[in-house]
């Protein structure tokens, strides 16, 4: 280990002199070393080259800043896990970019995803005791079904305070209705 | 990994004998002899206060002075480490300026508590931030400039220090210049600011110092 360690600086001190071949074989050594440590990071292979091309040509711009005085190691890591931790940072910036809010989808799905046990009109009696702004609230709901939103302009309360209040109706009526 | 093969044979192609960068503290040294012959040329140009002999016989003058200059020393050789990639393997290093900065706090805290009756405040205010900004400005291009021709990893800390480093130096020049013994006009208008800088300085880095 020691002698690969010494052959890093080795290869570098004699790239800084301008060795072509000593550099080329250096950049190998390099990406040898640290693919694995990308992948293990790293979910796919073609991130874990385009990464490996960053840093290779990070290593490259900053070859003068490596005097071979110094391990070569604790440098490469360095630009390393900068160029990582950069491409993460955009990568799951542009995911956010392109992400969706979940609002834009509501309308969209479907209203109920499960069968329900009761119809509206076999538990309107039950409705009809709840408090008169939960009773319409879930009256808008599932008779006429309105979303949330819609309720909400229609009654001119905020869309979260509609869904608090129906929620609170669900909770009565299930412990009259599921005994 | 055709394509890596291809970079590597590229890369290798375009290297070009390169001169290693000189040792961080030969850097630092450098920045510090530009830093302070520019606060001498200030001085020079705008006269040195006139009781300065008679402030130097004071015990905290003096040592503000002196946590000054050693702060002016400090970020800069933070400054020269965080321009390589791996802060020279000396991290620690790049930490003394945050150390100097504590002592600094404490010595005004003292000077502020010493101050009494206080002394009297001088019928200017935002002036002094002012005259600091401006004059730290070349200092604090310069230094930016000089860092990216490295490879900076840590751009906020290091735009940060790159900041500090230019705001002491200013810091410095007006101290001797400015003929004021107000200790709290001193915070409020010189040293709270040079601390609001250097955190704008973080953001500066992260944009400044890209490579």
């Amino acid at each position: 280990m020691s002698e690969n360690l010494d052959s890093f600086t080795n290869l570098m001190q004699r790239a800084l002199n301008g060795d072509n071949r000593a550099y080329s074989e250096l950049l190998q050594k390099t990406a040898q070393l640290l693919r694995p440590y990308l992948a293990k990071r790293l979910l796919f292979a073609n991130d874990v080259d385009d990464v490996l091309q960053e840093i290779l040509l990070s290593v490259h711009k900053a070859r003068h800043t490596y005097d071979g005085g110094r391990p070569y190691l604790p440098w490469l890591y360095a630009i390393a896990r900068f160029r990582l931790s950069d491409y993460l940072r955009e990568h799951y910036a542009d995911d956010l970019k392109h992400a969706s809010d979940i609002a834009d989808w509501e309308n969209l799905l479907p209203e109920t995803v499960t069968e329900t046990a009761f119809s509206y009109e076999s538990i309107r009696a039950e409705v009809e005791k709840l408090p008169a702004k939960q009773a319409i609230i879930l009256q808008l709901m599932h008779e006429q079904g309105h979303t949330a939103k819609e309720v909400a302009s229609l009654i001119g309360m905020n869309e979260s305070a509609v869904k608090v209040a129906a929620h609170r109706a669900y909770k009565v009526l299930k412990t009259k209705l599921m005994p | 990994m055709k394509n890596l093969d291809h970079l590597i044979a590229q890369l290798a192609q375009d290297n070009a004998p390169r001169a290693a960068a000189s040792h961080p503290l030969l850097i630092a040294s450098t920045w510090l002899g530009y830093a302070l012959a520019y606060c001498l040329i200030g001085l020079w140009v705008s006269g040195t206060r006139p009781d300065l002999a008679a402030r130097l016989h004071n015990v905290e003058f003096v040592a503000e002075i002196v946590v000054l200059l050693t702060l002016v020393l400090a970020s800069s050789i933070s400054a020269a480490l965080l321009a390589f990639p791996d802060a020279y393997q000396k991290p620690r290093w790049t930490l003394w300026p945050l150390a100097l900065l504590a002592v600094f706090v404490v010595l005004l805290v003292l000077a502020y508590a010493a101050d009494n009756p206080p002394a009297p405040q001088p019928l200017h205010s935002w002036q002094c931030t002012m005259a600091i900004v401006m004059v730290a400005i070349i200092p604090g291009g310069w230094t930016l400039w000089a860092m990216r021709r490295f490879a900076v990893i840590r751009r906020g800390m290091a735009g940060s220090v790159a900041v500090l480093f230019a705001f002491s130096v200013s810091a410095l020049w007006l101290r001797l210049q400015e003929v004021n013994d107000s200790i709290s006009h001193v915070i409020y208008w010189h040293y709270l600011p040079m601390l609001i800088f250097a955190s704008v300085g973080w953001w500066l880095g992260k944009r400044v110092l890209r490579w």
